[in-house]
């Protein structure tokens, strides 16, 4: 349906068709509202669309991660799994048993039980996979950073291009996060006021570094700690964050200067454990960024710093603390607020217009988990995807023959409003290079002016 | 008295080769093709939450006809047709989308999707309006054809206006209402969190074709 749908703004009347039993609760008791979970039955109401079968290729730590969300799926039936590494394939077919199981992505490729391919293996084995994947006309979901390097993410972003049957989409997975999407539309009411400035960080108390039987499987396991393949802190971690600001921002980085240590880990690696990155954006905005493996100390987050307000987003919960001088919204008189520190933060919450959950004091953890994970709505919205796309190629081509393909790019580019929303191969590809040349001013200890042309796929 | 004979044969068969020539020509057939740039049916509702629309793109299908199709927007009456023209309207059930994929997949479940894949139309009759015309304004025809959703077939009446479009080709318009239930339709009850909705049995369709000429 395309009505006026009341919902898609941001106003005092939607924010408290939500939060008015929480609100009347957290008045008397101090209760947390927030995004609820749905019951069997709730999900049970929602339609299923057609089953799409998909292959994962990568089945480490992140392939089994992705293995065990699409098996939450009713509609992606993992068809077959590829790792090079034995003991990973009979781990991860024993989440999926059905699956086929290759231990070479080729044959993967040719098994045509497989629609659509999930591509987990190390950064720079992305391209000739998923261009190998086109080949084949599989659908292709690509981790982040598309490659560890500018030459190779390019390549991909043209095949993709080339490729308009297939659809693609990129593994930033907060793109599909509705909890982003839902203060996304909250910003662009221009709430915090004149955006001065954002700050980020991931800390966690982990060396990266992994054991194997055999030294040759060791090298292949950590390339993350090779300084020749490896994206570092910024690229395979910081992309999914340092993109969020970015399009929170609705503004390309246009520099960064950056700083790299090795603190905890000196084990002779040389990709630094510990980076800061202040990244420019026009008009003098910047984001400062940390990430480390020395310290786990308050996690991850971002927080967005306004005139009006500053507004931090944490896991799937987001709070603003509004200036003494700020005007005036409204709703927020009634809303959930919580203390931290000397501040007092309004609470922020995604689904605030279905029905709303209230948790006592004692629930505050298992209130904080996603509904929902960003990986999962980013695999679900995949799986949507490519039966939207794959289903307007094939009733495109019945009604009109495949005489004219520019037609058909255009019908299938016309599409975009039933498809859910995801990271397309643009915002994937300028996401990659703005995380790599971060990484390349840290590495370089020198500042990098970003170039427009860098952005440009022609 | 030879010479003359076949000085007249010649003659008679020159003005039979003319007949036959000008016969063929009569006889003709135009073929407008469905093109895939262009064209829209809009599908428009009712329901207690509010009013919603779905859309496609995809109009396949051609329209025969013996002749050139009138294009003369001057006249003061439309012209009628020779014969009825051949036309057959193919629109693919899937292509017909809100940019809810919730409510997409509700609507194509009414729709039997998987067992009709098609909407279909053929087209049963086709004769001039009698609705007062200015010049410049479309040519206006009375219909009557066979629209086919879910598998069930029904006779719609419905006016369409004809103008010339791109390069020989035609635009055709036109509305019409329809209710669900006429094509053992259920008007979709989707759940939601706050109960039931419920969806209006009669639907408008609004539909502009272009077609262009085939060579």
């Amino acid at each position: 349906m395309n009505p006026v749908d009341p919902s898609q703004s941001f106003n005092r009347r939607n924010f408290l068709k939500g939060g008015s039993l929480g609100s009347v609760a957290a008045f008397v008791g101090g209760a947390l509202v927030s995004a609820p979970k749905k019951t069997a039955a709730q999900e049970s109401d929602k339609p299923v669309g057609p089953p799409v079968n998909v292959g994962v290729i990568g089945c480490g730590y992140h392939g089994r991660d992705v293995i065990s969300t699409l098996s939450l799926l009713p509609n992606a039936p993992i068809a077959a799994l590829c790792d090079s590494y034995g003991a990973f394939l009979r781990r991860a077919g024993r989440s999926a048993p059905k699956a086929a199981k290759y231990e070479r992505y080729q044959d993967l490729l040719e098994d045509g039980q497989v629609e659509a391919v999930v591509v987990c293996t190390p950064t720079h084995q992305h391209g000739r996979i998923v261009q190998d994947a086109f080949a084949a006309e599989k659908h292709v979901y690509c981790e982040a950073p598309l490659s560890n390097s500018v030459e190779g993410a390019r390549e991909i972003a043209l095949a993709v291009k080339k490729h308009p049957r297939l659809y693609f989409q990129a593994g930033l997975q907060y793109r599909s996060d509705s909890q982003r999407h839902f203060l996304l539309d909250f910003i662009r009411t221009g709430a915090w006021g004149r955006t001065a400035q954002a700050r980020a960080q991931w800390h966690k108390k982990i060396s990266w570094r992994r054991t194997a039987p055999t030294n040759e499987r060791e090298r292949e396991i950590n390339w993350r700690l090779d300084e020749k393949l490896s994206a570092g802190l910024i690229g395979e971690i910081g992309i999914h964050q340092i993109d969020a600001v970015s399009w929170f921002f609705r503004k390309r980085p246009v520099g960064a200067h950056g700083f790299g240590s090795i603190i905890q880990w000196n084990d002779g690696r040389k990709v630094p454990d510990t980076a800061q990155a202040i990244v420019e954006y026009p008009g003098g905005v910047r984001l400062s960024y940390d990430a480390t493996l020395a310290n786990s100390f308050d996690g991850d987050f971002e927080t967005y710093y306004g005139s009006s307000a500053a507004m931090m987003v944490r896991g799937n919960k987001a709070w603003m603390f509004k200036e003494a001088d700020a005007p005036l919204l409204g709703w927020e008189v009634y809303a959930l607020k919580e203390t931290f520190h000397k501040e007092i933060g309004i609470a922020l919450s995604a689904d605030a217009t279905q029905l709303t959950t209230v948790t006592g004091g004692g629930n505050d953890e298992e209130a904080n988990q996603y509904v929902n994970t960003p990986l999962y709505q980013a695999l679900e919205a995949f799986v949507h995807n490519v039966y939207v796309h794959q289903s307007g190629v094939e009733d495109f081509i019945l009604s009109f023959g495949e005489e004219d393909p520019e037609a058909l790019a255009e019908y299938l580019s016309g599409l975009g409003d039933s498809k859910m929303l995801a990271a397309n191969v643009d915002v994937g590809y300028e996401a990659t290079v703005t995380a790599l040349k971060i990484n390349e001013a840290i590495v370089r200890g020198t500042p990098i002016a970003f170039e427009d042309g860098w952005f440009d796929l022609g | 008295m030879k010479h003359t004979e076949y000085f007249a044969m010649k003659l008679a068969g020159l003005c039979l080769g003319s007949l036959l020539a000008a016969s063929a020509a009569a006889a003709e057939i135009v073929r407008y093709q469905g093109v895939p740039r262009g064209s829209s049916v809009k599908i428009k509702g009712t329901s207690t939450v509010h009013d919603w629309e779905v859309k496609s793109t995809l109009i396949a299908g051609f329209m025969n006809v013996e002749g050139e199709f009138p294009s003369d927007l001057s006249a003061t009456t439309v012209p009628a047709l020779k014969n009825l023209p051949q036309v057959s309207v193919q629109i693919p059930v899937r292509s017909i989308r809100s940019g809810k994929s919730t409510m997409d997949s509700v609507m194509h479940g009414a729709m039997n999707q998987q067992a009709h894949p098609k909407i279909t139309y053929v087209l049963a009759k086709m004769t001039p309006s009698n609705v007062e015309r200015k010049s410049g304004d479309p040519l206006r025809y009375d219909t009557e054809g066979d629209l086919t959703v879910a598998g069930v077939k029904k006779r719609i009446v419905m006016p369409i206006d004809l103008v010339r479009h791109g390069d020989g080709g035609l635009r055709i318009t036109g509305k019409m209402k329809v209710k669900m239930t006429d094509f053992g339709i259920q008007p979709p009850a989707p759940k939601i969190a706050f109960g039931l909705i419920k969806t209006g049995d009669e639907v408008e369709i609004i539909f502009e074709w272009i077609t262009k000429k085939k060579q």
